[in-house]
């Protein structure tokens, strides 16, 4: 167990000062995700253009370091991508976190790449993984657009 | 039993957790067990294992005389009238919803209004909530003071003519304000209102006399009483136990079964169905003698001493927020940190060993009026000494450093 490699620098920061976290006008798409283990909750606003890109996304919630900053550097990354571009970066994320020691993706810069990466060390703490997971499932939702509500318990 | 070397009767203390020694501050979650109870467990399955109440044989009549001398040894521990008002369910949560199902079930009509607090655990809110779908009813929050209490009259102001049954807690497991039950149930009776506590945190910490707090009924979490899990009691006054219908059928709680028609079994069988938690039932007996072998006395004034003492040193730590400030406190501290989620508080005091509990302990309404998502909560058992509370707070610095806190 590492916690300098869960709380890095960019996580704190990101979790202190998120980008991002307010409320799209004119927002097309949304959903709302919720961790009923510890009270965390985001509610994820995209707007989509006719082109099927993501012009403006953003969150609005309360949740620990790791929550917020993931959902902060997501909506970074996301703006700005094509829905399908958003999907496979999700899916690689998610990936990530799960079993794969790195990110594949190649929309992803190697800066981006490194920013997502500073979240890996959510994976030596499984309590904490829907923290850091949360707010991806939850984007997932808004962009399928089907009403229904995220929860990391079933 | 002295309660200054205590820990030494619970073996997980012997264990390094993470390569550090356990600072155990959860034990309003669950407590840790005492050797006497780990191996009675043990013993019974090694060299007395039969099911109770069924068969003939030796081993079933021992074991049936076992389970049975736990219920008399709770009865005379929460100082019962009748052996038959205590009854074994799988927590209290089983137990409260027993109440709340069976209530419903005979003595409850639409329009009809409960009375719950604001402080109460989603296990004695979900259960009434049931009814509110299923027949209608009402329910009541009575609201919690600054000092995160339930003054009486909070009580008394939220009662109406409609008012049937008041279903509170004992001990809150967040602000650790202890209500005043039996001028609730006086106040209550007068107006023929049953009284259902949740009495998971008082159990362990407080000494019980059901007959002087006087209320209908009383639920008990043996998993935080020292004792093992899936396990929980629940007592009824006996009237209201007879009364009222059986809430699951099965083996073990019927008279006879024919084709047409059932008949159910006489008290305690009538509420315990099928097979129950018969190693647990008996181990639970070791549990009590435990509490009597130092006295509740020596636990209430121990705990005391020791939540006096880390309230103290958690006050002079400046970004620490203590939530409710009761004057009757049991012995749990709920707090925030200004700039750091309880959940990063839980994730670095936990590398340290101390281990505590983050989230909304199951009191989303309390948290909600509180207008905080989560909170941290150091909570004690007889095990805990002033140095836990130093250790806590070392960690809590650790915290403020990592997160760059003044
Ligand atoms: C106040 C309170 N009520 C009810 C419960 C539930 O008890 P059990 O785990 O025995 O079902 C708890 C424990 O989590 C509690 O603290």
């Amino acid at each position: 167990m590492n916690l300098k490699e869960l709380y890095q620098e960019i996580i704190l920061e990101h979790g202190k000062n998120p980008r991002n976290l307010r409320k799209t006008e004119n927002f097309n798409k949304d959903a709302k995700g919720n961790n009923p283990l510890c009270g965390d909750n985001v509610h994820v606003y995209l707007k989509l253009n006719n082109q099927r890109k993501v012009e403006d996304i953003s969150f609005e919630g309360s949740g620990c370091a790791i929550s917020m900053a993931s959902a902060s550097i997501m909506t970074d990354l996301i703006k700005g991508k094509s829905d399908n571009e958003a999907k496979e970066i999700i899916d690689d994320f998610l990936g990530m976190i799960k079993e794969n020691p790195e990110l594949k993706s190649s929309i992803l810069e190697e800066d981006d790449k490194t920013k997502l990466m500073c979240l890996s060390g959510v994976k030596q703490y499984p309590m904490r993984v829907k923290c850091a997971t949360l707010s991806w499932h939850t984007l997932i939702s808004a962009m399928e657009d089907d009403g229904k509500q995220v929860s990391t318990e079933d | 039993m002295n309660i200054d070397n205590i820990k030494k009767e619970f073996p997980i203390f012997d264990e390094k957790i993470q390569n550090n020694d356990l600072v155990y501050l959860d034990s309003a979650n669950s407590s840790q067990k005492p050797k006497v109870v780990i191996d009675r467990i043990n013993e019974f399955y090694t060299k007395e294992f039969s099911n109770v109440g069924r068969s003939i044989h030796y081993l079933a009549v021992a074991a049936t005389n076992l389970y049975e001398n736990t219920r008399s040894s709770v009865q005379k521990y929460i100082n019962a009238k009748d052996k038959n008002e205590i009854v074994f369910t799988k927590g209290a949560t089983e137990a409260l919803n027993l109440v709340a199902n069976t209530l419903g079930q005979k003595y409850l009509n639409e329009g009809d209004e409960i009375l719950l607090t604001e402080l109460e655990h989603h296990s004695n809110y979900v259960p009434w909530h049931y009814l509110r779908k299923s027949k209608n009813i009402k329910i009541n929050f009575a609201e919690i003071n600054e000092d995160g209490e339930i003054p009486i009259e909070n009580i008394e102001k939220k009662i109406t003519p409609k008012t049937k049954v008041i279903a509170i807690n004992h001990l809150s497991n967040v602000t650790g304000a202890i209500l005043p039950i039996k001028e609730i149930t006086e106040l209550a009776h007068a107006k023929d209102i049953i009284v259902v506590v949740d009495g998971c945190q008082g159990a362990p910490h407080l000494k019980l006399d059901v007959q002087d707090l006087g209320c209908d009924f009383y639920a008990i979490s043996c998993h935080k009483m020292y004792g093992p899990t899936g396990l929980g009691i629940l007592y009824g006054k006996k009237k209201w136990l007879e009364e009222l219908p059986p809430y699951q059928g099965g083996g073990g709680m019927i008279k006879e079964v024919k084709k047409d028609r059932i008949t159910y079994g006489d008290l305690p069988n009538k509420y315990e169905a099928g097979t129950m938690a018969t190693a647990q039932v008996i181990a639970f007996d070791k549990s009590i003698k435990f509490l009597e072998s130092i006295g509740i006395d020596n636990i209430i004034k121990h705990e005391k001493e020791l939540i006096e003492y880390g309230q103290e040193i958690l006050k002079k730590n400046n970004s620490v927020k203590l939530i409710g400030n009761p004057k009757n406190k049991g012995g749990v501290i709920s707090f925030t940190i200004e700039g750091v989620h309880p959940h990063d508080i839980a994730t670095i005091l936990d590398e340290d060993g101390v281990a505590i509990r983050a989230g909304h302990h199951c009191c989303q309404i309390l948290h909600d009026k509180l207008e905080i998502p989560a909170s941290a909560r150091a909570s004690v058992g007889v095990y805990n000494t002033k140095s836990d509370f130093d250790q806590l707070n070392e960690s809590i610095n650790k915290c403020k450093k990592i997160f760059d806190l003044k």
